[in-house]
């Protein structure tokens, strides 16, 4: 039984390494997956990053050098050239004069606040000039002997409670998506060629008519899809542990750190994903009749796991989903990330479900395989 | 010993085997002939265990192949059509394969393939990939897998289609030297040349059913015809489907 399985199993692994295509397809997930994230988060934590300068066009700054100085401090500068923005802010000529009287000095802020693009820029703006309207004020009544904190009748505090760790949640769960998705589409082409493939080219009917049971033969093709899921899996770890060290994430006040501790627990809760992940494809290629129908029905059972994993990505009925499997796993492995405990009950079920599957699948799939219609299409 | 009791199957609409009967003996070659749709490979994928009769049985060397695959497929090798390759694999690699499932140990299947390999006269293609192999030297790696683990049984599915006039009268001698050492050979062909020359015992086959049987020489007797091709003409009631 065992010998079988191991001539089986060498003869798909020696067939499936020669099929350069499918298994440079592989690759270029696994590589370029975490290059890929890798710029995208630069752009992200760039955006989250200090605003630029903002320029607009100051009319008459020689009547408010004061407000045109202040901002400045804060980044708001009279520019010329094309990354200008459409803003006028027009200083009163009589603004010198009303200032140093103490009354009400008119500033006129001119732009379209319909236009989405300018409308952050030109709250920022005006945030500005009521701070500096509050500044100016304090002073006065602070020469009048008045204390300016009578002014503020609610002192409004905001305590930001998001810690680092979970700045970089949203990070974390793409990364880690990232890494689960290799072990469904590293070897999916592999998977289809070694089942459907094998129908489309006659050569399962001779396969079948060996003294092995179909069971051997669904083992040993599983077996074999998943030992590349891994090397798919092992390759999108090292990659992405550079690709990830490359980030800017300081901006941030928080880092993705794959360590060698987290890429072998991620080995190992991976496998049985692995196993599952290719009794899976090879069950839904063997209900196709050729390549490309194969590759249709695997792509669509492929949301499955995606949405399992995106829900976990992006948080969303954590308290439920982090017992399914997949989700759970993909869950496991941000909390080990983030340093926290491991959710062992919910991780160890999971695992339990997902083989019960490979179990569950394979053994339909040698079912099949002992249907006629299935063989020959009759 | 190949023997075949009132086999039935239909697919769809059409009886592809109705009661259908015969033996095939060791130490002689069977060949089962019948024009095109005749019922030929069905019932060869019937004895292989590939497709359940309706009712009936086959038994190979006294072993139900419905009842116990297993044993039943450890004594055959087999030749099927269509047989399609691994194309990335080579032959060496290929028949070694077959060899092992067939259940050689790893030493023995080597021995064996290298013995096929150069019986075949195949040692210029045995380490190249199948991949756009010409059809006799597709046909032979796939012959060579069949007889590799020198099986009591071997059913080939229209062996000579695509071989060229050397590979056929290798595969001829391949058959008859098979046969020498008693092994049970049974063939499906509507080549009746091919049929005429090798065959000790001739099936003929229409419509599911077996029309009549016996050594062409007994065939071309009953029927008063010279040769097998008029004979069969004359058992099958028809000139349809006849490719020689």
């Amino acid at each position: 039984m065992m010998k079988l399985l191991s001539v089986l199993f060498k003869k798909e692994v020696l067939d499936a390494s020669r099929d350069k295509r499918s298994v440079m397809a592989g690759l270029y997930y696994a590589i370029g997956t975490p290059i890929i994230m890798c710029l995208l988060f630069s752009v992200m934590l760039k955006q989250f990053a200090s605003a630029e300068d903002l320029k607009i066009t100051i009319k008459n700054p020689e009547q408010a050098p004061n407000l045109v100085q202040y901002l400045e401090s804060k980044e708001i500068v009279h520019g010329t050239g094309e990354d200008v923005k459409d803003i006028v802010l027009e200083i009163s000529d009589d603004f010198a004069v009303k200032m140093s009287e103490g009354r009400p000095a008119t500033v006129t802020v001119i732009a379209d606040k319909s236009n989405d693009k300018l409308r952050k820029s030109i709250s920022r703006l005006e945030r500005s000039l009521a701070r500096y309207n509050s500044e100016v004020a304090g002073l006065r009544l602070l020469a009048r002997g008045v204390d300016p904190t009578l002014m503020r009748a609610v002192d409004v505090q905001v305590h930001d409670q998001a810690t680092p760790d979970s700045k970089g949640g949203m990070f974390l769960g793409i990364a880690t998506l990232s890494i689960v998705l290799t072990l469904f589409y590293a070897a999916m082409n592999l998977a289809i060629d070694t089942s459907a493939g094998e129908r489309e080219r006659n050569s399962i009917a001779l396969l079948l008519s060996h003294p092995i049971s179909t069971l051997q033969i669904v083992l040993a093709k599983s077996g074999a899809i998943a030992t590349f899921s891994m090397l798919g899996l092992a390759l999108i770890l090292v990659v992405s542990k550079f690709a990830y060290g490359m980030v800017p994430w300081e901006q941030l006040g928080f880092s993705v750190n794959l360590s060698i501790e987290f890429m072998l627990f991620c080995f190992v809760i991976g496998l049985p994903i692995a196993l599952m992940s290719a009794s899976l494809q090879v069950f839904v290629s063997f209900m196709a009749k050729s390549f490309k129908e194969a590759q249709t029905y695997v792509t669509m059972v492929l949301f499955v796991p995606m949405g399992l994993s995106m829900v976990t990505t992006y948080d969303i009925a954590t308290d439920v989903v982090q017992w399914l499997p997949i989700a759970a796993q993909q869950y496991a492995m941000i909390e080990f990330i983030k340093g926290n405990d491991i959710p062992v009950a919910q991780l160890a079920l999971s695992t339990l479900v997902t083989l019960g599957l490979f179990g569950v699948l394979s053994y339909l799939s040698s079912r099949m395989l002992k249907s006629e219609k299935v063989v020959f299409g009759l | 010993m190949i023997s075949v009791n009132n086999l039935e199957k239909k697919i769809g609409s059409v009886k592809a085997m109705n009661n259908l009967s015969f033996t095939a003996q060791n130490g002689k070659i069977t060949g089962l002939l019948g024009p095109n749709g005749a019922g030929k490979t069905t019932c060869l994928r019937t004895v292989f265990g590939l497709l359940k009769a309706d009712s009936g049985n086959a038994e190979i060397d006294g072993i139900d192949v419905a009842k116990e695959p297993m044993a039943a497929k450890q004594k055959l090798g087999l030749f099927p059509d269509p047989c399609g390759l691994y194309e990335r694999l080579t032959p060496r690699e290929y028949i070694q394969f077959y060899a092992e499932l067939s259940g050689m140990e790893t030493d023995a299947a080597k021995a064996a393939t290298q013995d096929v390999l150069s019986k075949l006269k195949m040692d210029d293609i045995a380490d190249r990939r199948c991949q756009g192999f010409s059809q006799g030297q597709h046909m032979k790696t796939a012959l060579a897998q069949a007889i590799v683990h020198k099986p009591t049984n071997i059913i080939l599915d229209e062996p000579t289609r695509g071989l060229d006039v050397m590979s056929t009268r290798i595969l001829r001698e391949l058959l008859l030297m098979l046969k020498e050492q008693g092994h049970c050979v049974l063939f499906s062909s509507h080549v009746m040349q091919e049929v005429a020359a090798l065959c000790d015992h001739v099936v003929v086959m229409a419509k599911g059913q077996v029309v009549a049987e016996g050594s062409p020489a007994e065939l071309c007797e009953r029927t008063g015809k010279e040769s097998l091709e008029e004979a069969f003409i004359e058992l099958i009631g028809s000139d349809e489907g006849i490719a020689a």
